[in-house]
């Protein structure tokens, strides 16, 4: 029998130690001579999207998947696995009854999910493109070679696809733009500059699977009648920059890219740039600024870049999950990509799930899901059973949707006309001890440092509603804030130049909007509900629930909290910094938080 | 094609910005960053007007929207006055000391905004037109620098900048008069450096910094200027004058 070994190699398991797992195969296999009795190979692939439970190792074509694999377990895993195909029971995921769960497709996290733009990954080498030939790679490419522009935009549009780096704008309106445009040479550039902070959708892919963004590029090069193009990729993203690279280098060594594209005559050469980082750099004017070497700032549109982009010839600039569909839609038919999702959002949306959910990681759902699938089945709920709060969608410019809306399908329209926004598929889940206010700050703090500055009202108003959101968390509130930060989210919503100061409000209007009683709370009485503002909150412990475990004085930084084993503990006020590191460690809900004065 | 702008019909072309259309039709929108010589900046944001296309309405900064057929452009409407009077607003906080904003602000009804800080001393509206200046049309001796709130206008490192000629050019087209120019008897000083100024050798009237003569020169293949433009052309007179003999 011949077994693969797949050893996820992804920046997450990478990072919980996957090279060293992945080599000790390879070294135990040479040393006692397993290829003998079974033929096994070590590969290494890209994310999983379950990387809290990394390293992860699967071994096929048994499907049986292990978790947080360590060095000392690859000789177990040689033995029982590979040479007999018996299971290694403590390496297996534990349900939420506590079962084993052995194969993938079993697990709760993965159960539910549609995998389109992550298909190969995970399966295949992102270094290898024979791994991804041999998973119907370049097929696609191969299909679009034979059709007109015209055919290769239709079934794009029969698709429904929309741009999943953001706006959700129709993938194909764009191709076809540009396609009309006569101006020659035409560009064509992918997006994965990925700023979201907690979002790696696409490093992901760009790391998994790179040949499926090259392919997706390749055709719409076709359908626009560009020969040159650009994967705009961040710095920090070394590896993803690394396996682009690679991918470019090796299809163009096979013919499928370059001076004479799978045997069609047609040139396509594809280079990658490395992003600078900054968030607005994802936004597409600023992008291509960036490209051209110049300053990373948004320029007025129109024009649109289909029209006037990349040195001032049509371009059109897609997201990389965008791109990773496109391969599919091409070789199934627009109209089988259509059948999944929503009549307005058709296909699947990748999601980073993060916060305060049982599982976290990468999950790709059909459209239209509900926040409640999600978080729920998928997440496995809150930590600790905790009351759900809220989720943020969208990155750091999307909305907060509260509780009492978790039945909401998940897609492009329904969030928007909510107050929140797709984004990028950032889905952050808050429970009971956030404080909405203090989310708002965040975000908006995040944004006033992240706007590039040049227009009025993203720079000035940004800075003013900071300044407002900071008091009202620091007891400075006044009557009269939160219309003035209204007032000021329809002055950003109208009149700033680029996305990013347009939909900055968001994060500041939702919470106003879902939690008004909290921020009057804040302001009227100086008090912040969840017990999360510093300056608002006090800490006292419950001396009938405090069972004396210490758990909080070992996590207090400062000391604060004294008690003997098995006594109830007390906090010294005058030393508490109302970090709220005790009530985290608390296993009995001991630790209470009461309004304290401000000034 | 044709549009309305606060219900008077206009007549336009194809491309043709918003805010050329209204100014040529006497429709006043106020601006600061915009500069017939260097368009396109957008930076400011107080040229916004409301634009109604198909039934739809959104607001958009006139100085950079290419017109088209058939929109209706309203001025002076609720949302216009509220968003623009915010960013105004925003601009006195940000400009304090300066007095055209200041009279901009009276004149547009905007907010006072007390109950927020001033964000910074002085006048500058960062609208970037000094830099486009000085790089489109001197030596790109200053550039924007940091991002977001922090953004600021500055020499490279804040000190006299090794390149930068003296011209004035900045200056000369920022909108609030925020870059300041101190000359003497015979210097400039701008962005903290001191030009020794070239007085012209016919009337003496002062005709630009050593620097800012040497470089136009090296830019058009010439000698440095030593008169000044009425003097030249003076000059240039009495040429002529000699070679055909009537002098008056
Ligand atoms: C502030 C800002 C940041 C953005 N960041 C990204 C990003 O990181 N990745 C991305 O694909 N699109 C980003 N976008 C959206 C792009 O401007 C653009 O719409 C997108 O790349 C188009 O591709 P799509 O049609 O395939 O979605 C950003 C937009 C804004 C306003
Ligand atoms: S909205 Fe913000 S990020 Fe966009 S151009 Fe204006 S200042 Fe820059
Ligand atoms: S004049 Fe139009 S944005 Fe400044």
């Amino acid at each position: 029998m011949n077994r693969t070994i797949l050893v996820c190699c992804g920046t997450g398991c990478l990072a919980n130690g996957s090279k060293g797992v992945a080599d000790e195969f390879q070294r135990l296999i040479d040393q006692r001579g397993t290829d003998a009795r079974v033929k096994c190979y070590v590969k290494r692939t890209g994310c999983n999207g379950f990387c809290e439970n990394g390293p992860i190792v699967k071994v096929m074509p048994d499907d049986i998947i292990y978790y947080k694999v360590r060095e000392k377990d690859v000789a177990e895993i040689l033995d029982k696995t590979v040479e007999k195909g018996e299971t290694v029971d403590r390496l297996l995921y534990r349900d939420d009854q506590g079962r084993p769960v052995k194969h993938q497709h079993e697990n709760p996290f993965y159960a539910p999910q549609h995998k389109t733009a992550l298909r190969n990954i995970g399966a295949i080498d992102p270094t290898r493109v024979e791994d991804y030939i041999a998973a119907g790679g370049y097929e696609a490419l191969k299909k679009a070679l034979a059709m007109t522009p015209a055919e290769i935009i239709e079934q794009v549009k029969r698709s429904g696809l929309r741009g999943r780096g953001g706006a959700g704008f129709p993938t194909w309106r764009k191709w076809q733009t540009a396609a009309e445009q006569e101006a020659t040479p035409k560009y064509v550039a992918c997006n994965g500059d990925e700023g979201d902070p907690g979002a790696f959708m696409d490093r992901s892919v760009l790391e998994g699977d790179p040949h499926t963004v090259l392919e997706g590029l390749a055709i719409c090069a076709l359908a626009i009648g560009a020969e040159e193009g650009f994967l705009y990729i961040r710095d920090e993203y070394g590896l993803a920059v690394r396996n682009v690279t690679t991918a470019i280098a090796d299809a163009e060594r096979h013919g499928i890219l370059g001076d004479d594209v799978l045997g069609s005559g047609r040139r396509l050469k594809l280079s990658v740039v490395r992003g600078g980082g900054a968030f607005v750099c994802g936004e597409e004017t600023a992008l291509i600024a960036s490209i051209e070497g110049s300053c990373g700032e948004p320029r007025p549109r129109p024009p649109f870049p289909a029209v006037k982009g990349l040195f001032g010839q049509p371009t059109v600039l897609n997201n990389v999950e965008t791109l990773a569909n496109i391969p599919v839609i091409l070789k199934d038919g627009g109209d089988a990509f259509a059948a999944v999702g929503t009549e307005g959002s058709k296909g699947t949306k990748v999601f980073a799930l993060v916060g305060k959910v049982k599982r976290t990681g990468l999950v790709e759902i059909p459209m239209g899901a509900t926040l409640r699938h999600l978080i729920y089945d998928i997440g496995g709920g809150i930590q600790n059973d905790r009351p759900f709060k809220a989720v943020q969608t969208g990155g750091p410019s999307g909305g907060c949707i509260p509780a009492h809306m978790l039945d909401l399908p998940v897609d492009f329209d329904t969030l928007k006309s909510h107050g929140a926004m797709m984004g990028s598929g950032g889905m952050i889940v808050m429970d009971d001890r956030s404080c909405m206010v203090e989310v708002a700050r965040y975000y908006i703090n995040f944004l006033a440092e992240e706007s590039c500055g040049k227009c009025t009202p993203c720079r000035e108003g940004l800075r003013k509603m900071l300044e407002i959101l900071t008091d009202i968390c620091e007891g400075r509130g006044q009557e009269g804030d939160i219309q003035l930060l209204e007032q000021l989210g329809h002055t950003l919503q109208d009149s700033c130049l680029c996305a990013l100061g347009k939909t900055a409000p968001n994060p500041v209007l939702t919470t106003i909007q879902y939690f008004r009683d909290e921020y009057e709370a804040h302001i009227r009485e100086h008090r912040c509900p969840a017990g999360v503002c510093v300056k608002l909150t006090a800490f006292r412990i419950d001396a009938d629930r405090c069972r004396g475990c210490t758990a909080c004085a070992r996590a207090c930084p400062t000391g604060a909290i004294t008690g003997a084993v098995k006594q109830p503990h007390v906090i010294d006020s005058s030393k508490c910094i109302s970090c709220g590191s005790c009530r985290e460690a608390c296993r009995f809900d001991a630790v209470e938080t009461e309004g304290r004065d401000a000034v | 094609m044709t549009i309305t702008i606060d219900g008077k019909r206009c007549t336009c072309e194809k491309g043709e910005k918003l805010l050329a259309v209204a100014r040529r039709n006497w429709i006043p929108i106020p601006t600061l960053c915009h500069h017939e010589s260097l368009p396109g900046q957008a930076s400011c944001r107080v040229c916004l007007v409301e634009v109604v296309q198909q039934g739809r309405s959104s607001v958009v900064a006139s100085c950079v929207y290419p017109v088209e057929d058939g929109i209706e452009v309203y001025t002076n409407s609720d949302r216009v006055r509220a968003e623009r009077g915010m960013v105004l607003a925003l601009l006195r906080k940000r400009a304090p000391d300066s007095q055209l904003i200041a009279d901009m602000c009276r004149l547009y009804d905007a907010p006072d905004l007390d109950r927020v800080k001033v964000s910074v001393p002085g006048k500058c509206i960062l609208c970037g037109l000094c830099v486009r200046a000085c790089t489109e049309l001197s030596v790109g001796a200053i550039s924007t620098v940091n991002r977001g709130v922090t953004k600021e206008i500055a020499t490279p490192y804040h000190e006299p900048s090794a390149v930068c000629v003296g011209c004035g050019s900045c200056a000369s087209v920022c909108p609030t008069g925020a870059i300041e120019i101190v000359e003497t008897a015979d210097t400039r000083t701008i962005w903290d450096k001191t030009f020794r100024l070239v007085r012209c050798a016919r009337c003496g009237e002062p005709i630009g910094t050593e620097e800012e003569l040497a470089h136009a020169a090296r830019k058009g293949g010439t000698e440095p200027d030593t008169l000044c433009e009425r003097c030249r052309r003076r000059s240039m007179t009495d040429v002529l004058a000699a070679t055909y003999g009537d002098r008056e």
